[in-house]
């Protein structure tokens, strides 16, 4: 019995379709009720739904083996897995935002800049260790473009993806930090343990992504 | 005082009775296993000068509980038990190098900030063993085979070992023309088995396809000595060969010991936090948790830090991991009652006490009554507690 780790949303639905390709029976999976465990015997087969930020948490402690998770929420919890495919959809970019005057090298002007993220570990590790320089970190839950746009902060760290929104306020994306995707991430244990089923899984799984 | 706090700190918890003499017979067990093998119990202090661990590569400084002593002078809870050996090691006063080498065992509670040794827990116990001043694939193989020993001691059925060398990498890195950066980006990548990035690397890069190769076996090589010749046939750089060999002696001692069915060699496993192992590298998984119950591995340079050159070769079972994995496999730990229970007639307490010390000198957990329960209020009491033998004392004995 593997147990996976869904992101609760669209990259669930889209990481179904792509095992049912492979040739996995994940019927159980559809389920359209509010169960939040979904189990298949027949298929050997398990499925929780989780907030996508806890994922990584299933996944490390072992309660699931296998997860389907973004890189976004990789990179912040930083948690001990095996990152094992790129599944190549759910594609966007973790950028540094802000006013369309901070372009063009002026963002390195301003000292000590406050930034608003919902992801302070990544803003925290771009800044310090890629960028060298100190900054503060206000952390938020939603509606981050609104930080540079009332002076709480001078400039975001944010997902984007067709930038529409930040166009919409005025704002630009000014750097990128890292290219997201949906990625699939192992147990260490459950690798040696259950390698068995699970290193077929992988092989299947990366020759749909291969298809894509 | 209502405001006095009932709970335990964050990262720590309380071993309940059952468990906890369940626990404590493993330890026996342990200590008795690592004696049978020569090896000398130490215990090391529980509080160490930070300095010792405050090394690069030694272990990652955010993990570790520091303090100062009266004197201002920076100190730490034992993050484990492999450093605090070496420091003993490399301080022996009548150091005889004829009388190496040096086997030493501990058990001891471990204190890391978010550690995944005790399964995130912050305080946990570690069993383990240094063979300290000894060389070569024999020793490795003494070490690994002991590890096996002591989990399957401890009750672990499904227990499977993997193996690695650090040194093949290395030479892997080597042989490529690899600089510092990449090396150390790819390792990374080998460890999380990201051969996503691994592919990318080598695009950038221009690696040949031979190099490609022996790059992306690394993450996904698994198996015996079928591995190691697969490795053999790309593999031109010294070291690196000499880890393959080092790997191969390594599993023909376990063969000899019937202990091959528990070992698989794991090209990509690498040290993480821990910088200083510098040949052999191993980890042992069971059903039932996360993280691994066993690590260990061989670090040659490490005493040498402390002024005294010693090749080693150590590891470290994670007994509370033992336990979280033999409990979700079932094991019982139920707290059981005392054997016998003792009351006794006003009057007839010496005989009671007599009565008891015999059940005692028998092996049995006897406790005497002290609240003056009359025979069926004992009766009542011993039957509730799951109390084999309840005996009121009443008369004189013969």
């Amino acid at each position: 019995m593997l147990t996976i780790a869904l992101s609760k949303g669209r990259l669930a639905e889209k990481a179904i379709a792509l095992l049912e390709n492979a040739g996995y029976d994940c019927t159980a999976a559809k389920d359209e009720s509010r169960k939040l465990i979904l189990e298949d015997e027949n298929a050997g087969l398990r499925f929780i739904m989780a907030k996508p930020a806890d994922v990584p948490t299933y996944v490390e402690y072992g309660a699931a083996d296998i997860g389907f998770v973004g890189k976004d929420t990789l990179l912040e919890e930083g948690r001990d897995l095996y990152e094992v495919a790129d599944l190549g959809f759910g594609k966007c970019r973790m950028c540094v935002a802000g006013p369309v005057d901070l372009k063009d090298g002026k963002l390195d002007l301003i000292p000590n800049k406050r930034i608003a993220t919902k992801y302070p570990n990544i803003t925290r590790a771009y800044f310090e260790g890629v960028k060298k320089e100190s900054v503060e970190i206000i952390k938020l839950n939603g509606s981050i473009e609104l930080a540079p746009l009332i002076g709480l902060a001078d400039c975001i760290v944010d997902i984007v993806e067709s930038g529409r929104t930040l166009k919409e306020n005025g704002l630009d994306v000014i750097e990128t930090v890292a290219d997201i995707s949906a990625r699939v991430v192992v147990n260490r244990v459950s690798m040696k343990m259950k390698s068995s089923e699970i290193k077929p899984m992988i092989e299947k799984i990366k020759e749909q992504i291969a298809l894509l | 005082m209502n405001n006095a706090k009932f709970y335990t700190a964050d990262g720590f918890t309380d071993t309940l009775p059952g468990i906890c003499a369940f626990k404590k017979q493993t330890e026996s067990n342990l200590r008795e296993l690592f004696r049978l093998h020569g090896y000398k119990e130490i215990e090391t202090p529980g509080i160490e000068y930070l300095d010792i661990y405050s090394r690069p590569g030694f272990v990652p400084e955010e993990s570790l509980y520091k303090m100062t002593d009266q004197k201002g002078r920076l100190l730490t809870l034992r993050y484990d038990g492999t450093i605090p050996a070496v420091r003993y090691a490399a301080g022996i006063k009548d150091f005889d190098p004829s009388s190496l080498p040096l086997r030493l065992c501990y058990i001891e509670n471990m204190y890391r900030f978010a550690g995944s040794g005790g399964g995130k827990q912050n305080e946990f116990t570690q069993a383990g063993v240094e063979l300290m001043g000894a060389e070569g694939a024999d020793a490795d193989a003494e070490v690994i085979a002991l590890a096996i020993k002591s989990a399957l001691g401890a009750g672990i059925k499904d227990l499977q070992i993997s193996i690695g060398q650090v040194r093949l990498y290395d030479g892997i890195a080597r042989q490529l023309g690899l600089d510092e950066q990449t090396k150390t980006e790819i390792e990374k990548a080998i460890n999380s088995r990201d051969t996503v990035t691994i592919e990318k690397t080598c695009d950038r890069l221009n690696i040949t396809d031979e190099g490609r190769k022996l790059l992306l076996m690394l993450p996904d090589a698994q198996g015996t000595y079928d591995i190691i010749e697969d490795f053999e046939a790309l593999v031109k750089d010294e070291e690196a060969i000499n880890a393959l060999n080092n790997v191969r002696a390594i599993l023909d001692c376990l063969d000899e010991q019937g202990y091959l069915k528990y070992v698989s060699v794991d090209a990509g496993l690498m040290g993480g936090s821990v910088d200083y192992y510098t040949g052999v590298i191993f980890k042992g998984y069971t059903y039932g948790v996360g993280f691994p119950i066993i690590s260990g591995g061989r670090y040659d340079n490490t005493v040498e830090v402390f002024g005294r050159r010693m090749e080693c070769v150590g590891f470290s079972l994670s007994l509370t991991l033992v336990l979280t994995a033999l409990l979700r496999q079932g094991t019982s730990m139920l707290e059981k009652p005392v054997d016998a229970i003792v009351g006794y007639a006003e009057g007839f307490r010496q005989e009671a006490y007599a009565v008891v010390e015999r059940l005692r000198d028998e092996g049995l957990a006897a406790i005497l009554d002290t609240t003056g329960m009359d025979s069926d209020a004992l009766d009542e009491y011993g039957r509730k507690l799951g109390i084999e033998q309840i005996i009121y004392v009443k008369e004189e004995e013969n």
